[in-house]
């Protein structure tokens, strides 16, 4: 059982890097913490490996380590680094406590649901999926509530991650093309974002959300 | 499920337009290696032109070929039944292949037209053809797949796909519109992933081989036996996700700055075909999702989100005065009433919604490109200064007093033909409050329709508007998009009736077969004292 401990226990600090992310400074530190959040991910699939004898899991393990803590996030940084637009500061529209507070409601809300499932494989790592669930509200928090158009991409981020999550937890022996075909849209996703919004920057001169308001009615 | 037939026809018919997509999109970087005639942007749009209408036409060619296949010989598969055309994907194909080669046609004229007015420079039109058939590719890839997260990868794809084509002007209103897109589809279609995960999650638990529980047609074999509580959890993410690609309220934001700001030609893709792509993945999901739970919870759903979406969607479109995002709004409307009858469910609302997607595609992408041709004209899409189209381009102008009454139900033109079909299914299934509910509101929006003839198709055009319509590019394929749509409304073809029927059973997972005609093509069944349009005959009655 010590390796679903070490699971639920990676779990955790999920939810603190998410938050990390969420309220950075500035983009660039967002793909930083990223980066890390994505990591310790990569070691929670390597503990889920080694506690299901998931042989897929060790090959995802290593695509993730590829793509989410390197590739995804040095696409971002570099692009992020030479775009600031300081009117908008960290882009938050909550107090930082209040987006604290929000995720911790999130968590022990989808703590409930969690509870609910009923599935034999979900009964060790109940708190890894419950996190993962919120790692994805989380995330949809962190688009809701940015100004900064940079940031919201992380958020998107965040969503992906948490459903990674889920699938790891509930299908430790999905083939690794799924696992494969989800990380490459996540890729060409960031990438689109990416290259959006340094356009946007470019013609528009501003990073904040609350200027795309040309469209309306 | 019967067995599927391999066939190479799914694999060749996708090959084609990513490969003109990867050619175009890549040419920068080997363009120094190539002959001078490519070499240069100005010498290359000619070619590039020629390189596209190989692109579109070949996936109409493959299109057809493989829905003749569908049609003889029951759904087809390829590699290891990752990727499949069953009857259900077989009328989307066809969308793809018939709208995508009649608005790339128009693009012609459209994109030709835009590189004289300087809005956009020749490097632009490589981006727009091989981005365009990457949205071809994208699409085609949504309805061939059998493997869930295939299907979740490839909606995900067409938003990333088409992006570009939204925002192609780079003025601020369309990245502005652009990034909407692309954010909101993509947070979108997370949900839609989360549902897929939690469906393949679940049956990689119940079925032996965790590679069977990634395709559909094993998933809906296994439907039974999948958890209840997470199957209607998925399909609530999936509704939420897949729904909003397809522009259901209220997930529908990105869509009228989308449409709107996109080139025509692409407006009417994203209209005509790129909703209905996505509502097929929700109502595969919605197999299943019956499958484990029965009707009741996803028909409750549906339907309630089909009515607020005609609902709102009516009186925004009523107010809106730029035209391409009334016709957007009237998109929402029309996807809102395809949900309705998706909710209302029977064979005869199945098979109702289905045709109301074609019948809508063909209209919606003809509409679109005839806005193109207003905007073309007069420079604007703002109707309080686009008046009397008819007298400054009389074509045009009658095309779009064609679409107009077409749109809003009039006979005899082939949205009559399925709302009146939308509407019988819904009283036999007794929704006949909420079908009453959804004609008010489908009232107001004749009434925006009939305020266009009456103040723009008719009305006076300005005095120093030049007489003279578009060139015969930019009208031919928009007369066969509107042959097309007068030849619905006169009746269903048998071929067509077929199709429909063939996809109904694969929806409702059983042979039943409803009568899919227009209501005149059942005279003599009604004359002869049998029933109209009354959910499903056996297959003998059908033989006589």
């Amino acid at each position: 059982m010590n390796g679903f401990l070490i699971v639920n226990g990676l779990s955790g600090l999920l939810i603190v890097s998410s938050l990390l992310v969420t309220l950075a400074g500035n983009p660039a530190n967002s793909a930083r913490f990223y980066a890390l959040q994505s990591f310790i991910l990569v070691m929670l699939f390597v503990a889920l490996a080694g506690a299901t004898g998931s042989g897929e899991l060790y090959l995802w393990s290593f695509t993730a380590l590829l793509t989410k803590v390197i590739l995804v996030p040095a696409i971002m940084y570099r692009t992020f680094r030479r775009l600031s637009d300081p009117a908008i500061g960290s882009g938050a529209v909550m107090p930082t406590a209040l987006s604290i507070v929000g995720a911790a409601v999130a968590v022990i809300l989808c703590f409930g649901v969690a509870s609910k499932v009923t599935l034999p494989a979900a009964d060790a790592i109940k708190p890894a999926l419950a996190v993962s669930l919120a790692l994805f509200f989380i995330g949809l928090g962190c688009i809701v509530a940015q100004r900064n158009i940079l940031k919201q991409v992380f958020g998107y981020c965040l969503m992906e991650n948490g459903s990674h999550l889920t699938l790891a937890l509930l299908a430790p022996n999905a083939p690794e093309l799924v696992e494969i075909g989800i990380a490459t849209d996540a890729i060409f996703a960031v990438v689109v974002m990416a290259a959006l919004g340094s356009r946007i920057f470019d013609t528009l001169h501003t990073l904040d959300a609350r200027q795309l308001t040309s469209l309306k009615g | 499920m019967t067995a599927m037939v391999p066939s190479i026809l799914p694999p060749l018919l996708l090959i084609g337009p990513l490969a003109v997509a990867v050619f175009l999109l890549t040419l920068p970087w080997f363009r120094e290696s190539l002959p001078e005639t490519l070499a240069t942007d100005q010498g290359s749009v000619a070619l590039l032109e020629r390189i596209h209408l190989g692109s579109i036409g070949y996936v109409f060619l493959l299109s057809a070929a493989a829905l003749v296949q569908v049609l003889s010989n029951g759904a087809i598969a390829a590699f290891g039944d990752w990727l499949f055309v069953d009857a259900l994907g077989a009328v989307f194909m066809m969308l793809i292949g018939v709208v995508g080669l009649l608005t790339g046609l128009y693009s012609i004229a459209y994109i030709r037209h835009d590189l004289e007015a300087g809005l956009i420079d020749a490097g632009k039109v490589r981006i727009y053809y091989g981005f365009f058939s990457l949205f071809l590719f994208t699409m085609l890839l949504a309805v061939t797949a059998n493997n869930i997260i295939m299907m979740w990868a490839a909606i995900e794809a067409t938003t990333l796909g088409s992006a570009f084509l939204v925002g192609l002007y780079g003025q601020k209103s369309s990245l502005e519109a652009a990034w909407k897109y692309v954010v909101i589809c993509t947070v979108g279609v997370a949900f839609g992933l989360y549902g897929t995960v939690l469906v393949f999650s679940n049956a990689a638990d119940v079925l032996a081989d965790p590679h069977q529980a990634v395709l559909w047609t094993a998933l809906v074999g296994h439907a039974a036996e999948l958890d209840p509580m997470l199957v209607k959890l998925a399909f609530v993410f999936a509704l939420i996700g897949f729904g909003t690609k397809a522009g259901i309220f209220p997930m529908h934001a990105w869509l009228p700055d989308a449409h709107s700001e996109a080139p025509s030609p692409v407006s009417g893709l994203l209209s005509g075909v790129l909703l209905k792509c996505a509502l097929l993945i929700v109502i595969r999901f919605y197999v299943i999702t019956v499958g484990t739970v029965g009707v009741g919870f996803p028909q409750t759903l549906l339907l309630t989100l089909g009515v607020l979406s005609v609902g709102v969607s009516s009186l925004l479109f009523f107010v809106q005065q730029d035209l391409k995002r009334k016709l957007a709004y009237s998109s929402i409307e029309n996807v809102g009433l395809i949900v309705v009858a998706l909710g209302v469910g029977g064979p005869l609302g199945i098979a109702a919604a289905l045709l109301h997607a074609i019948n809508h595609s063909v209209t919606k992408a003809l509409f679109f490109c005839t806005a193109g041709n207003v905007l073309m004209k007069y420079g604007t899409r703002d109707l309080r200064a686009v008046k009397g189209v008819l007298r400054a381009a009389p074509a045009t102008g009658l095309l779009m007093m064609a679409c107009a009454l077409a749109l809003a139900g009039f006979p005899p033109f082939n949205i009559f033909v399925s709302e009146f079909m939308v509407f019988m299914a819904g009283l036999n299934e007794g929704y006949g409050w909420i079908m009453a509910l959804v004609a008010l509101f489908l009232c107001i929006t004749i009434a925006g329709l009939v305020k266009i003839v009456a103040d723009s198709v008719l009305g006076k055009s300005p005095e120093t508007m030049a007489k003279g319509d578009v060139g015969w590019r930019a009208l031919a394929p928009l007369g066969v998009l509107a042959v097309l749509v007068l030849m619905l409304g006169f009746a269903v073809p048998q071929p067509l009736s077929d199709l429909v029927q063939q996809a109904t059973a694969v929806v409702m997972n059983g042979d039943s077969r409803p009568v899919v005609a227009a209501p005149w093509q059942q005279y003599d069944t009604v004359r002869a004292g049998g029933p109209l349009v009354t959910g499903s005959l056996s297959q003998t009655e059908i033989s006589k």
